[in-house]
């Protein structure tokens, strides 16, 4: 597509980036067509293509306005689109320079702020996070509905807690995350007590916190990399140690976290002091899934050798897994293997509406994503559904009788 | 130009200036369809022959006068056919025959009708892939060409196929033909109507090579038609009873043709076009095609009544035979909405401004 | 590139912004430039024009109304649907409004028995496909765009497909169309039957680009799935050969479900895409696919390869399963997008030829590339002649684009001198209006716009695309006979 950026943005790493990509689109119009917000509003601003014209008009130098904002803040980045897109088009990397710029140029009404701030300071903060979790069952009756679903109605799931001694010399690291160990502790309790099994130890490092992600798409971008450094000073250590072999991967049980870790790398590719510690990070980064499909031989014994009743699951599989990570039939197959009866899902490439914050700033549509997701997935009447993300996890659990778990907590029971 | 259109051109300017009617007519073996004929006889025999055929593109290029049995016998000659089977309606009346048909092309496609393998082939007008014809100003025009896809304009080829020679003089048609089946085969069931149509639509949803179908007085025929091997699974999938091969020949040349005895006599023949799961109407003796998408029925049951039930069915009724005194009272066709109407009428002051064809051949006011 | 639409109208955009205020819900207007600016342009970048309104109805009331306040204000009306059309068709006019159907995208009713969907316009042609799937049916033509197109722009455009040699265009297999005129009044072209009585408006109305009338609802057939199908991919050392394998194929009697071709660069745009592990060596492929009983599929694809051997194929790989056809498709279907890989822009032709002309026209496009500087990727539906040369170019570097429009119209009008058209399946839009003049008289032109006033007197909708005016067409001719004086007939030529 032509292009015509102002000078002032294309002379600066992110203005040729943003430029690049612009011009790798031929407006074909392929993205609409599996762009979740495209679909519910059928109004061209409200898909990816429509997306980047918006984007590049600024980047253009063209008047932009709270319009703008409007139907960038409506994408919910999970990026379907990308897996759609036969050009080959970066959208998700589009869509975070022209927010920023966009932030920077349309300043957000009082009210937006104050709750941008508030979830920027708080999910990322567990020692916030969990109480007010527990806070919010008692006051469910007072929150908002979009808050008061996010929620869990009651306390999270027994874990039966991380294996008491593991110590094999195969050693991976895991991340703890910010909400996850408030809303679904046996996530990584499970996936630590699986590994131990395979002959892996999988501990967490204490000063690692958000993956960043959370900040990164509430027009903190700043503050995002200031928690991405922070994770690649709390883990350097394990992965160049000095007693003995550094760690393996680093495991990521939430696909949302799996996604933006994989990228430290690119995104503080301009910051000398992290730039190769951060590529070497993301190299290292594994989503749970991949770890287990390379253990294959191991598992697959493990789960023969029980007898277990036949269990009809649906699987949703989280758009940062999907689309962001690339991650396709991985998960599936793990299920499939440890004897679970998969049911078959409609529009498998659709986000379920949770996506990180956007089910708070966004309720109306999140909640016809979930409404329509739920469906989807209990067409083919399922005793469960299961995802890989904490995010959907909770926000499909908001809306459904049937509970929602992570898939690995489901492998985890059956061996 | 050839000098035979650039003479017909001059008539049709002729025409319109001294606010002349033309009726157009080929072999003339089509007059009884529609309106009552009117006007000074256009005849187009004389301009005939197949100008371009080349059987590895599928396209046959033939002049309006062109025999459609001349046409067809060239076509058969290279293994080709225009599948959509048009009637000839000009055969002698001597069951059996095959020569000596007056059907033209160009009449071929003014009427627009179509033989039993319409419902899964297509019809004249999926095949008409280009026209020269001669609007009712005289202007020779050239219209779609000799490909297969051509969205250059709009599509009045197709637009002419059905016209009955209200919009303009066709001189030339294009026709995109098919190599013919490699085998077929015709089964026959001893079924009534509703079971015949649930079983016809049912079948409709498969995969099979269905090319025709008849029911008729209890009995269903159907014929197969395609690859030997997708016959033979079709027929095991089917069963029904084996038609012999020249039994069939007779009975589908009978159906097309409309020398099948239900056809014949003087009573009022309705063509009742509809969705094709209608059920069983109950009107009388009647004859189904295409699937149950295309019902004959005989009788006069009063036309208005016709039309209301065709209407019903999503479709319309067509006095397809009667006396002069029926037509001019029920007309031929089914009476349009006035949206619809009006859009005709304009059409055809945008083809024809004077009027000078075939007036009153579709309906009474153009 | 500015195209200038010599159709205007003097409009009020004040005005016509109340009235559409008044009969639109909040949220189905748009009247900023902010927002009117991503509605400028279709699939088709090249030509863009910034509409006075976006209206995006979702009730056949609203879109009546619309019509209505535009038909009184004398406002020009562009319909849209999925916007991924190749030649501008849904380009806005200045004057005018932009008519979104986007928001009607219900599926209405699927009736297994009677093998038919009634659909509203904005839904996906895909969509239609997987809806009827659990029937065993699905709905034949195939756009390569058909994951985002939609029915409503199929009909406007009478798309095409991979699969319409056998299974026929858009046209073939719409029933009926209900819509609304354009000043509003409700109409049914076709029946649920075969035909319908009167003339066959359903014929005009397909591909006719929304210059006549509104689409709301379309009833299309369905198709009973094959038991089996299976493609044969046919490589060539020689771009020529494969072009007339292509006409061996025919000439052998037979009739493929699908037969397609692509070139070495555009197997090489879509391969990273799509990794449906084409041979990247070879300088083109025919996909030539067989589709019915197993028993018939097996004789057929023997046929086939006979045929293609004969022909002087390198190779021959027959699918093996039913992912690994869909993906042989893919990368067909997403050729074009996929040529943004190796180029920033590109123009996509869509001239119809004889398919015993494929070779010829094949040498001369190799010939034109050399002449005007610029690469061009082969992608076509070789079983009906359709050829989609895609002309690579920069729009950031002056002057390519416009020798990439100079490159086009010498193809479409080689496509005309071929005994072919200028536009098989993607429409004249704003793209080839000019270049209609290469095809038709001026006598057709005019009578083009005689029939486009009998559906719309006063020419609201869709003004300026599909036929040019007369004006047009001589300045045209007079430029081009400047140029190329033997490429353009300026006569009644007869074209068959």
């Amino acid at each position: 597509m032509q292009t015509n950026l102002i000078d002032a943005i294309k002379d600066t790493a992110e203005g040729r980036e943003a430029d690049a990509i612009l011009r790798t689109c031929v407006h074909c119009g392929f993205c609409t067509a599996t762009c979740p917000t495209y679909q519910l509003l059928g109004d061209e601003l409200d898909g990816p293509r429509g997306r980047i014209y918006l984007i590049k008009q600024m980047l253009e130098g063209q008047p932009v306005s709270e319009k703008t904002q409007l139907h960038l803040d409506r994408c919910l980045t999970c990026r379907s689109c990308e897996t759609t897109c036969p050009s080959g088009v970066k959208y998700h990397r589009l869509l975070d320079i022209g927010r920023k710029f966009l932030n920077e140029r349309v300043p957000r009404p009082l009210g937006q702020r104050v709750v941008r701030g508030l979830l920027q300071e708080a999910l990322p903060r567990p020692w916030i996070f969990r109480p007010a979790v527990a806070a919010g069952q008692m006051l469910r009756p007072l929150l908002p509905q979009a808050l008061a679903d996010k929620v869990p109605t009651a306390a999270p799931g027994q874990s039966q807690g991380w294996p008491e001694k593991s110590a094999h010399p195969r050693r991976m690291l895991a991340l703890a995350g910010c909400v996850q160990p408030g809303l679904a502790p046996n996530t990584n309790a499970a996936t630590a007590r699986l590994l131990d099994r395979l002959g892996i130890t999988l501990f967490e490092a204490p000063e690692a916190g958000c993956c960043g992600a959370l900040r990164f798409h509430l027009d903190a971008q700043e503050a995002a990399l200031a928690d991405m450094r922070r994770n690649v000073d709390a883990w350097w250590p394990h992965v160049e140690s000095t007693q003995g072999p550094g760690v393996e991967a680093i495991v990521m049980t939430a696909s949302g976290c799996g996604a933006h870790v994989k990228e430290y790398g690119l995104l503080l590719r301009h910051d000398p002091a992290y730039a190769a510690k951060a590529e070497r990070i993301s190299a290292l980064t594994k989503d749970v899934s991949e770890i287990l499909a390379a253990e294959a031989e191991r598992l697959k014994p493990l789960l023969a050798a029980k007898a277990h009743p036949p269990l009809k699951l649906a699987f949703h599989s989280p758009c940062t897994l999907q689309h962001g990570q690339k991650i396709k039939g991985v998960v599936e197959e793990l299920l499939s293997a440890a004897g679970c009866e998969l049911a078959p899902v409609a529009d498998p490439h659709l986000c379920c509406g949770s996506a990180g914050t956007y089910s708070i700033l966004q309720p109306d549509l999140s909640r016809q994503l979930r409404d329509n997701k739920l469906a989807a997935l209990s067409a083919g009447a399922p005793k469960l559904i299961v995802t890989a993300n904490i995010g959907c996890q909770t926000h499909l659990q908001s809306g459904s009788a049937l509970p929602v778990r992570h898939w690995v907590e489901i492998i985890e029971e059956r061996i | 130009m050839d000098a035979v259109l650039k003479e017909w051109a001059d008539r049709v300017r002729d025409a319109a200036e001294r606010q002349g009617k033309l009726r157009i007519r080929g072999g003339g073996s089509k007059d009884f369809y529609g309106g009552a004929p009117a006007g000074e006889t256009f005849d187009t025999a004389g301009f005939r022959g197949i100008v371009a055929y080349e059987p590895t593109e599928l396209v046959v290029v033939a002049r309006a006068g062109t025999p459609l049995a001349e046409l067809e016998a060239a076509l058969a000659e290279q293994g080709q056919c225009l599948p959509f089977e048009p009637p000839h309606f000009g055969y002698p009346a001597v069951l059996g025959a095959t020569a000596g048909s007056g059907a033209t092309v160009g009449g071929m496609v003014a009427a627009g009708l179509s033989g039993p393998r319409r419902a899964t082939v297509g019809a004249v007008r999926d095949y008409v892939l280009g026209v020269r014809l001669i609007d009712g100003r005289g202007e020779l025009l050239a219209f779609g060409g000799q490909v297969m896809k051509n969205v250059a304009g709009y599509d009045v080829p197709r637009l002419m196929a059905g016209s009955l020679g209200t919009l303009g003089l066709i001189a030339e048609v294009s026709l995109k033909v098919l190599p013919l089946p490699v085998a077929v085969r015709t089964l026959r069931f001893s079924i009534d109507e509703a079971t015949a149509l649930s079983r016809l639509n049912e079948w409709g949803g498969r995969p099979l090579p269905l090319a025709a179908s008849v029911w008729h007085e209890g009995a269903l025929t159907v014929r197969l038609a395609g690859a030997r091997a997708a016959i033979e699974a079709a027929q095991a999938a089917l069963g029904g009873e084996v038609v012999a091969d020249d039994v069939a020949a007779a009975f589908w040349q009978s159906v097309r043709e409309q020398t099948h005895p239900f056809f014949a006599g003087s009573e009022p023949l309705w063509r009742l076009s509809l969705a094709s799961t209608t059920p069983p109407m109950g009107l009388g003796p009647q004859l189904i095609e295409w699937g149950g998408a295309l019902r004959w029925l005989r009788g006069d049951q009063g036309a208005e009544r016709m039309r209301a039930v065709a209407a019903q069915a999503g479709g319309h009724a067509t006095l397809f035979r009667g006396s002069e005194a029926l037509k001019a009272a029920a007309g031929a066709f089914q009476p349009l909405p006035p949206a619809l109407l009006q859009i005709h009428r304009r059409l055809k002051a945008a083809f024809d401004p004077q009027g000078v064809f075939n007036p009153g051949r579709m309906y009474p006011d153009f | 590139m500015a195209f200038v639409n010599d159709v205007r109208f003097a409009a009020d955009k004040r005005a016509i912004l109340a009235r559409l205020r008044a009969v639109l819900p909040p949220g189905a207007l748009l009247a900023d430039e902010e927002e009117l600016r991503p509605y400028e342009c279709d699939g088709l970048t090249a030509y863009r024009a910034l509409p006075l309104l976006v209206a995006l109805p979702q009730t056949e009331a609203e879109v009546q109304a619309v019509l209505r306040a535009c038909h009184d204000l004398k406002v020009p009306v562009v319909p849209r649907g999925a916007a991924t059309g190749l030649s501008g068709g849904a380009m806005p006019h200045e004057d005018g409004v932009v008519l979104s159907l986007a928001r009607f995208r219900k599926i209405l009713r699927i009736d297994p028995l009677a093998r038919t969907a009634i659909v509203q316009p904005g839904v996906r042609n895909l969509a239609v496909s997987e809806a009827a799937a659990p029937f065993g049916l699905y709905y034949a033509p195939d756009p390569s765009s058909q994951i985002a197109c939609t029915i409503g722009g199929n009909v406007a455009e009478n798309s095409g497909g991979v699969h319409c040699l056998k299974y026929g265009l858009t046209v073939h297999n719409v029933l009926k169309v209900r819509g609304f005129t354009v000043e509003g009044e409700a109409v049914e072209f076709g029946a649920a039957g075969l035909d319908a009585a009167g003339l066959d408006l359903l014929a005009v109305i397909n591909g006719s680009e929304g210059l006549l009338a509104v689409i709301t609802e379309v009833t299309v057939k369905l198709t009973p799935k094959p038991e089996l199908a299976q493609v044969v991919l046919a490589y060539f050392d020689d771009v020529q050969k494969a072009g007339n394998a292509v006409a061996d194929v025919i000439a052998a009697g037979i009739i493929p479900g699908g037969l397609e071709m692509m070139d070495k660069p555009a197997t090489h745009a879509v391969e990273p895409y799509v990794k449906a592990g084409y041979d990247l060596e070879a300088e083109a492929v025919l996909l030539c696919e067989s589709d019915g009983t197993p028993a018939e599929v097996a004789e057929e694809i023997e046929r086939m390869k006979a045929v293609l051997e004969k022909s002087g194929a390198t190779s021959l790989v027959v699918s093996r399963d039913e992912a690994e056809r869909l993906r042989f498709w893919a990368g067909r279907k997403a050729a074009f997008p996929a040529v943004g890989r190796i180029t920033p822009d590109y123009l996509c032709m869509d001239g119809t030829i004889p398919r015993k002309r494929l070779a010829e026209m094949l040498e001369a496009i190799a010939d034109l590339s050399a002449k005007y500087g610029l690469r061009c990727a082969n992608v076509f539906h070789a079983g009906d002649g359709n050829l989609h040369p895609l002309i690579m170019y920069d729009a950031n570097q002056p002057g390519e684009l416009e020798r990439a429009t100079a490159f086009g119209a010498e193809i479409l009008e080689l496509s005309v001198r071929l005994g072919g058209t200028v536009t098989g399946e993607h429409g004249v839009g704003v793209e080839k209006i000019d270049v209609m003049a290469a095809q038709f008289t001026a006598a057709e032109i005019e009578a083009f716009h005689r029939l486009k006033a009998a559906f719309d007197e006063k020419g609201l909708l869709n003004p300026g695309k599909g036929v040019p005016t007369l004006a047009r067409c001589r300045e045209y001719l007079q430029t081009r006979a400047g140029i190329a004086p033997s490429s353009v007939s300026s006569d009644a030529a007869p074209r068959f």
